[in-house]
């Protein structure tokens, strides 16, 4: 799904190398690292907003470089930390601007597009928020809406950058069983960065680590001690 | 909401209808109705109301329904482009440039500058200068923010050559460059219409091509290009329709403050939607309206008192603006 060969990730300088990494479908990935370590970084590199500074990565079997931005917005579905509300915004209007890279010069949606807006919506079972305003609505319901407009762009790939930083425990939890639920249902290949190391490993995830000290990316084992991800990536202990 | 908005659009153009007939009717000559009829299907080139009707009030409600819809539709652009209520071209220094062209125009003292295709052909030119400035600083910047800093300081610079030039000219030449900055609509002749009209219909037809990454532009940036809008070209479009409108009516009307910064705000707090080609329309409607008012109201008090347009739309439009400033920051 996701590919990198031999890529030096960072943006003037390099922070981390990744000599071979292959991101499945049906896999949520959580990348951990220190603030600055270039978790960001990496992820906007994925999208193409930032050119690897050497080496190859390739989405859903094609160099990023090569993408249009209309083939990589039907490959990758970004969501950011935090979902800023938009005065006079409905939800639904929201998630149905995920169905920007299939409609028409004018955007006008059709009739499949407001099946598949429907269907998010019933996926992740905000029905009851759909007509509201996105001003008029909690953090934890904001960043299930964001999630909700990314399942809308109906892409393979999922990033998400630091997408409970800002909610509760009960939310924090919720997100991630949500995201968990998108892997097994819909084999998206999903990619979140937090600092959430002890949800991550409550959830058995895969996590992709910073070695800010050996500049490299670790690709850790689900069952990892907590112990080790904070001596390599946070060197403490 | 569907049936609401339809009820909304109706009373609306329905004033926006009213309020133009009013118009053409306020000026102080009062005119029969027959004489408005035959101005325009039975023209007499030798009948005075006739002539008052086709070559004055006409011209001067279109300009009005041009100039107030241009303004609010550009001004639309730029707060969504910049993700920022408070901009305008304006702040963006468009208006500017458009004005700083027109003064050097005046106080050049070559006498085709002096003629008003002159001042026409030089305000357009300032702002397309200006935007031209604006767009390549947008290649070089990604930060909208950075790029509404320096749109201030393009208008804040071109204010001050302005000021210098202004401390130099000739007393005649300061008088009808004042003249001009304060702004008026009963400068437009029925002979300027066809271009004006034409030049408002070609920016108007290529908003066709940005309402639906309009739409995507108000979840910022960063979202709206991961779901395909090309900013670079995006920034480039919005910018060139702004500078046509900008130099368009400030060419024809000089500078009229605040429509472009107050209309969209309140097109929004209305319409309550995000929806461009719901908001495009609605600025339309509502900026045209507003002027048509403002106009119809200065014509009504001249025989009290002489009212500069720009002066009346600040008076109006600033303190909206600062309500706008205090709701956001509550």
């Amino acid at each position: 799904m996701i590919d990198f060969e031999k890529v030096s990730i960072g943006f003037d300088k390099t922070l981390f190398h990744i000599d071979f990494l292959k991101l499945n479908p049906s896999q949520l990935y959580v990348l951990v690292g220190r603030n600055g370590s270039g978790k960001s970084t990496l992820l906007s590199t994925i999208t193409g907003e930032i050119k690897p500074i050497k080496g190859k990565i390739t989405l859903a079997n094609k160099e990023i470089s090569t993408q249009t931005l209309k083939e990589k917005s039907k490959n990758i579905a970004l969501v950011l930390p935090k979902m800023e509300s938009i005065p006079y915004l409905t939800v639904r209007e929201y998630i149905s601007l995920g169905r920007y890279p299939y409609t028409n010069t004018l955007g006008k949606l059709t009739k499949t597009d407001d099946e598949i807006i429907e269907a998010c919506i019933d996926m992740i079972g905000i029905e009851s928020i759909a007509e509201k305003f996105t001003t008029s609505i909690s953090d934890g319901e904001r960043q299930l809406v964001a999630i909700t407009r990314a399942l809308a762009q109906d892409t393979p790939i999922i990033l998400l950058d630091e997408p409970t930083a800002f909610l509760d425990y009960g939310n924090r939890i919720k997100i991630l069983k949500v995201l968990q639920d998108l892997v097994r249902n819909q084999e998206k290949c999903i990619l979140l960065s937090s600092h959430d190391i002890d949800l991550c490993l409550d959830f058995n995830l895969p996590i992709l680590l910073i070695d800010q000290q050996n500049q490299k990316l670790i690709e850790c084992e689900p069952r990892t001690p907590k112990a080790k991800i904070l001596e390599i990536g946070f060197e403490i202990f | 909401m569907l049936k609401n908005r339809s009820i909304l659009y109706l009373a609306l153009i329905t004033l926006l209808v009213v309020v133009a007939i009013l118009h053409l009717f306020s000026g102080q000559i009062s005119i029969a109705f027959s004489d408005y009829l035959n101005a325009l299907w039975n023209y007499d080139p030798n009948d005075t109301e006739q002539i008052i009707v086709r070559e004055l009030r006409f011209p001067r409600m279109v300009a009005a329904t041009i100039a107030g819809s241009g303004l609010a539709i550009s001004g639309m652009l730029m707060q969504t482009l910049f993700n920022n209520p408070l901009a305008g071209p304006y702040v963006l220094g468009i208006n500017s440039g458009s004005s700083l062209f027109v003064a050097l125009s005046m106080f050049t003292g070559f006498s085709f500058f002096q003629t008003n295709l002159g001042i026409a052909g030089a305000a357009l030119t300032g702002a397309f200068i200006s935007g031209i400035i604006i767009l390549f600083f947008s290649f070089k910047l990604r930060s909208t923010v950075s790029l509404l800093l320096i749109g201030l300081m393009l208008g804040g610079f071109t204010s001050s050559i302005v000021g210098i030039l202004e401390m130099h000219s000739g007393a005649q030449d300061l008088k009808s460059f004042t003249l001009w900055s304060m702004g008026s609509l009963q400068h437009v002749t029925n002979s300027q219409l066809p271009f004006i009209l034409s030049f408002f219909l070609l920016s108007t037809s290529l908003l066709i091509f940005i309402i639906k990454p309009l739409n995507a532009m108000v979840l910022g940036e960063k979202a709206a290009e991961n779901l395909g809008v090309n900013i670079k070209r995006f920034r480039l479009i919005c910018i060139g329709i702004t500078a046509m409108y900008a130099g368009l009516i400030t060419a024809f009307c000089g500078p009229i403050a605040f429509v472009g910064l107050a209309i969209p705000n309140l097109t929004r707090i209305v319409f309550k939607t995000q929806n461009h080609s719901h908001l495009i329309l609605a600025n339309f409607i509502i900026g045209s309206t507003f002027l048509l008012i403002i106009d119809s109201g200065i014509q009504l008090m001249e025989p009290i008192i002489a009212l500069p347009l720009n002066a009346v739309t600040s008076l109006i439009g600033a303190p909206f603006i600062i309500y706008i400033v205090i709701k956001k920051l509550k």
